[in-house]
């Protein structure tokens, strides 16, 4: 079998077993990718033993090595950056949105509020207003009123709690490659 | 590190693909090889040598200003 043929086999096999997993996820049957995810390895591993020149030498193996260890420092250097930066979008409080809230004096006596987003790190002013809305009657505020001014400051505050969540999640990411990094070296060290 | 491969083989009449076929490497390697731009390892030089029915030191010369004192080819 030539090289082109195997790749060829392999990128087919992977095809047809993510399409069935991803089927049978969807359908809830979690039967098929125990039974096809193997079978899978065991196809390609029965077509590489059938490859008849060399697919990996003792270079190919220092160049994944070299471009697995640079990858691995440029996720570990830019990855944390990004952590850093995504996160102090919760910590930071110029980065936040600034939220107003003004009660008013209505003629008939009843009080109104108004609730405004105004973009972060600006001047609360008509030009940097994101979003308002305004209770009419605070006193007697109906359930829709209550829901929006529940909801207002939660959605007010989303974007920089998704880049908090984003740079919680990268930072997680980060720290079990550099554990599985670790454990490898480890494991590799007292091989050779 | 410097290499005699390309001549070696040439003496011999041998490809580039064959000699990779008798010492388990790709062609890509051998070139790199007659290149001197990829340094192979011990195991490999010694199957090379065994190829060409000669010494290691027939094929492969070390060079303090090429190879620096470590021997790292960074």
């Amino acid at each position: 079998m030539k090289r082109l043929t195997y790749l060829t086999c392999s990128l087919v096999v992977a095809s047809m077993v993510a399409a069935m997993v991803g089927w049978s996820m969807a359908a809830g049957n979690f039967l098929v990718p125990v039974i096809a995810i193997p079978l899978g390895v065991i196809v390609v591993l029965a077509c590489r033993a059938h490859v008849d020149i060399v697919i990996a030498d003792e270079r190919e193996k220092r160049i994944r090595s070299k471009a697995a260890l640079r990858t691995l420092e440029v996720v570990i250097i830019g990855g944390a950056i990004a952590a850093v930066i995504l996160y102090s979008f919760v910590t930071s409080i110029p980065l936040t949105p600034i939220i107003t809230g003004k009660i008013f004096l209505n003629a008939d006596g009843t009080q109104s509020m108004t609730i405004a987003e105004y973009k972060s790190g600006s001047v609360p002013g008509p030009e940097t207003l994101v979003r308002s809305t305004t209770i009419q009657d605070l006193n007697a505020m109906n359930e829709t009123e209550a829901v929006a001014y529940c909801t207002y400051v939660r959605e007010g505050f989303s974007g920089n709690e998704n880049r908090g969540l984003a740079g919680m999640t990268i930072a997680c990411g980060l720290f079990a490659m550099l554990a599985i990094f670790g454990a490898f070296y480890l494991y590799y060290e007292r091989t050779y | 590190m410097k290499n005699r491969i390309r001549v070696l083989r040439a003496e011999r009449e041998m490809t580039q693909e064959e000699l990779a076929e008798l010492v388990g490497v790709t062609r890509n390697t051998i070139i790199s090889m007659e290149k001197n731009k990829y340094c192979p390892s011990l195991k490999l030089a010694y199957r090379i040598a065994h190829i060409f029915s000669v010494g290691i030191d027939d094929v492969f010369t070390y060079e303090e200003e090429i190879d620096g004192p470590s021997g790292d080819d960074e």
